[in-house]
Order: C-alpha cells, then structure tokens, then sequence
C-alpha cells in the first residue's frame, strides 16, 4: 500500500454570499496515493476549482477533513507570470515566498528550467514568449519548491488545441519524470484519459464523486500513444456517457 | 530582450532610418509651430491689428522678464511658487500611497472611510479658502496644504482603485504558495501598480499646479500665481502673460520629469 498523499473524507464546502447560499462540494470522499495522477472530470460550474482550492488549503470545508501529507504546488488555467520578471525569477518566486530563495534552490529551479527548454528564455519577459512556453514556465515555477503534490486547474484550457496538444505531452513528460503526485481538474474528457492514472468522475454542481476509473493502458503513459490505443475511444465513451448521463 | 549591437538586414536599417527621419520631421514641424505662433503674435501687435495692451507681446514679455529679472524678484517668484507646488506635489502623493495601502489593507477601514473621501473629491476645494486662510494665515504654509488637499484625494482614489483591481487570479496563485498579506503586497500589488502609479503622478502634477496657483490667487503676497492676480488688478497684462508663460514652461518641465521617471520604473517590464 502506498502513502496516501490526500485524503478527503466526506467534505462539503458552502459558500455564502449576500445573495445566498451555494453548495459547491457535497460528501466528497476520495485518496490520492503517492506517484498517482489523478484527473477529475466533471461539467462547467460543478464546483472543480472549489475542490482544488479545498485540496489546496486556500478554502476549508464547511463539513468533513481534508488531509494532506506533504506541500502542495498550484498551477492555474492562465500561466499568471508577473509581466515585469523575467522567466528566470518568475520560477524564483515561490522559493521567494516561502523563503527558501537559497542558492541550492535556485540552481535547482534554473536546471530544472533548463532541462525542459526554458533555458535560453530565462532572462526574456512573458510577453516574449508563445503561450505553450509560458505555460511550461508555469509549471517550472509550481515545480520550484519541488511540491509533493501538483494540483492543475485545467492547465491546458487557455491554449490553442495544436499548443495544447503538445503541452499536454510536455507536461506528462516532466511530471511523471519528476515523480510527481498530481490532480488534475479538467472538462476535457480525452485530456483526463490520455494523462491520468485514475478519473473521477463529478455531478452537476454540488459536486460528488458520481464514478471512479482505474485506467487500464498498462505502461503506457505517453498521451498521444494513448490516444492511438484502442481502448481510448471506449473509455471516451464511457465517460462522455457518465458525464452526460 | 533585443541583444545590445545586433547587426540588422538593410531592411530593418532602412525602417530604422524611416522612423529617425519621421521623429525628425515632427520635431521641426512642434517647433515650427510655435515659431509661427509666436511670430504672428509679435508681427499682429506690431501691425496694429491687435492691441498690445490687451494681448501683451513675445518682445514685450522678454522686456517683462528682463526687468524683472533686473528686480531681482523674478527668481523669487518663480522659487516661490515652484516649492510651493513641488513640497505639495510630494506630500500630496506620498500621503496618498500611503493611505490607500491602509484601506487596501484593511476592508473596514475602506467601508468606514469612503463616503468620506466621496465626499472630499466631490467637494470644491477653493470653498475651504477662507478657512485655510484662518487657520495657517496668508504665508506659504496655505498655499502649500491647499496644494496637498487638491492633489492628495486624487492620489487616493487613484492608487486604491489600482490595488483594489490587482488580478485576483495572481492572489490566488501567491496564496496557494503560502503567501502573507505583506508579501501579497510588496511581490505583487505594489509592481502591479506601477503603470497606475505612473499615471497617478502625471494627474497630480496638473493637480499641484492648480492647488498652488488657487492658493497664491487667494492669499498670497508672492509667486507667480500672485504676479498674475496682481498684473491683472493693475491691468499690467504684460506681466500676466509673461507669468503664464513661464508657468506653463514649469509646468511642462515637471511633467517631463514624471515622463523621465515612468521610463526609469518601467524600461525592464516589457508590456
Ligand atoms: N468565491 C465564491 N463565492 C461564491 N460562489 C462561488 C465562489 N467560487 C465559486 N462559486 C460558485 O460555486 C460553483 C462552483 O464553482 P467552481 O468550483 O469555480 O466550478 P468549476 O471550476 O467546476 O467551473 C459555481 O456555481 C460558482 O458560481
Ligand atoms: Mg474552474
């Protein structure tokens, strides 16, 4: 049995504004292990962003716990780069924050940008760069503090679908190379298959966890490999179904 | 970032060449301008078409400033008014940031205060003239808090609304890296709002001119704010045109400064 590295047990999350009251999380109960990438699917407004929030600690459940073993990296839809730092010390910024701006760790950021293509962009500004760069230098930078546990909020939905193609791949590449937990939120059904390890399925807003898939493509991880099996469609299927249904 | 020394094609210099030849060209034409404006405006008075008396003259504000210059008052004027503006302007503007990172910073605060400073920027300020007068007197002391309450709203209003309005989303992202307020600050609200900050300084110097001229028309015993009330009691409109000439000289001298300083805070961002 492998270390679980979040744990959510029967979580509820209400928010309350002067108009009302919304439900956005009812009776989430999941685990994410060690080394697992989980993605979760669900419909638009069903309360995705509110459950990563909650794994994040940036929200805490009006019912239930949410327990996390280790640190935690964030990566949103936009790349969200400071325009005014470079490349190079946009990746700095959460050793910054956590002060952990020593030496080691920053060589260990630059290598890190390095082996993953960014290393003639470090001393550019954002606006230089196409949007898939940007936003492998966004992961870079979740990955400065070298997190235990990645949570992407559909990362990938602010690219063109060419782009987007190829940043998946990028971003399986360095995740699973890294050894990386990761959730991953998602509306995009072929990007949860062609990723994850697992997929949870989510209800119509409040969100509850309708149905969960062990993925069965063995040892392949690679997501245009993937795509090509024959049993990606039948898994898009069921899904699409699950989803919809 | 563009490498420093880059040799470009022939046809990147001759765009190169194109935009030096188009700055050139607009810079002769400014300067043209005011040339022929300033030549009609002798000739006209010296043809009789206008009445000098009432239009005054380029020459005749020359002759202006020379004696006055002969006085000895006319650096005194001029220092007069542009410490006046200068102290107000500086005041006004660090008072200001200052302030509206306190009611960022703290919501009560901002809900407490705001019908406050709505009131406060809605309000004329010249209205609060006679009381200026009563409680700092007739010296420079009133022309100055007159010049910091005119800017100092502005200031405000201006930089709160810029850190109010910082994207939400990079909040988030900074949180989620277990980020403070003060770090959420200092990282993020304060560089955000630097192109705000920019902006805030151009209005607020038009602002510290105003307060301080208002202020010099309504007490003063010197600067150029009292030269122009004083020339235009005496109907001497020589020295009120020489006076506004050389306002809007400073004036267009302080605002330089600002575009000087924006280029300074702003050259390593490119956006
Ligand atoms: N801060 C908030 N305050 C009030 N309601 C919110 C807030 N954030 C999200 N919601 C509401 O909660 C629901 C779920 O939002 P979200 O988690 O962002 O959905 P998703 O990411 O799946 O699109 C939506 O109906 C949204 O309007
Ligand atoms: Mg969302």
């Amino acid at each position: 049995m492998k270390k679980e590295m979040l744990q959510f047990s029967d979580v509820s999350l209400i928010y309350h504004t002067k108009r009302g009251e919304t439900k956005a999380a009812e009776h989430l109960t999941f685990t994410i292990a060690e080394g697992e990438f989980v993605a979760v699917i669900g419909p638009s407004g069903c309360g995705k962003t509110t459950l990563l929030s909650l794994a994040a600690g940036l929200l805490k459940p009006s019912e239930g716990t949410v327990e996390r073993h280790g640190s935690c990296g964030y990566m949103l839809q936009k790349d969200e780069l400071f325009p005014w730092r470079t490349i190079e010390k946009n990746i700095y910024l959460p050793l910054e924050i956590k002060r952990q701006k020593t030496a080691q760790n920053m060589e260990r950021a630059r290598a890190l940008a390095e082996k993953y293509g960014l290393g003639d962009f470090l001393q550019s500004y954002p606006s230089q760069l196409s949007g898939g760069m940007r936003q492998r230098a966004a992961l870079i930078r979740t990955l400065a503090t070298d997190p235990d546990v990645l949570l992407l909020d559909e990362p990938f939905s602010a690219l063109d679908y060419q782009t987007r193609l190829n940043v998946t791949e990028d971003v399986s590449e360095i995740i699973r190379s890294e050894g990386k937990t990761a959730l991953l939120i998602t509306h995009d059904i072929s990007e949860a298959i062609s990723l994850a390890d697992r997929v949870l399925v989510l209800s119509k807003r409040p969100a509850r966890v309708t149905f969960t898939h062990q993925l069965d493509f063995g040892d392949v991880v690679n997501p245009l490999k993937r795509r090509e099996m024959s049993s990606f469609s039948g898994w898009f299927e069921i899904l699409w179904k699950e989803l919809n249904g | 970032m563009m490498k420093k020394k880059q040799s470009y094609s022939a046809e990147h210099a001759r765009f190169l060449k194109k935009r030096r030849k188009n700055l050139v060209l607009v810079w002769s034409l400014r300067i043209g301008l005011l040339l022929l404006i300033l030549g009609l405006w002798e000739l006209s008075t010296q043809l009789g078409w206008v009445d000098s008396f009432l239009v005054s003259s380029p020459s005749r504000i020359g002759k202006t400033i020379a004696s006055l210059y002969r006085d000895g008052t006319l650096f005194y004027h001029i220092g007069t008014t542009l410490w006046e503006t200068l102290v107000g302007f500086v005041l006004a503007v660090v008072l200001g940031y200052a302030i509206a990172l306190a009611l960022w910073w703290s919501e009560t605060l901002r809900k407490v205060l705001e019908p406050y400073i709505v009131v406060l920027n809605a309000l004329p300020k010249i209205a609060l003239g006679p009381l200026i007068i009563i409680w700092f007197g007739t010296g420079s002391k009133a022309i100055l808090f007159m010049t910091l309450i005119v800017g100092l709203i502005v200031a405000i209003m201006h930089m709160l609304s810029a850190f109010i309005a910082t994207d939400h989303n990079k909040i988030l992202l900074l949180r989620s890296m277990g980020a403070s307020k003060l770090q959420i600050l200092t990282k993020l609200v304060v560089p955000s709002s630097v192109p705000s900050f920019i902006s805030m300084l151009k209005i607020n110097v038009g602002m510290a001119w105003i307060g301080s001229i208002m202020g010099e028309y309504i007490v003063s015993r010197a600067g150029l704010g009292y030269l122009i009330v004083y020339g235009g009691q005496v109907f001497k409109l020589d020295l009120v045109m020489t006076s506004t000439c050389i306002l809007c000289i400073l004036a267009a001298g302080m605002y330089f400064l600002v575009v000087l300083l924006e280029k300074l805070l702003v050259k390593n961002s490119e956006s």
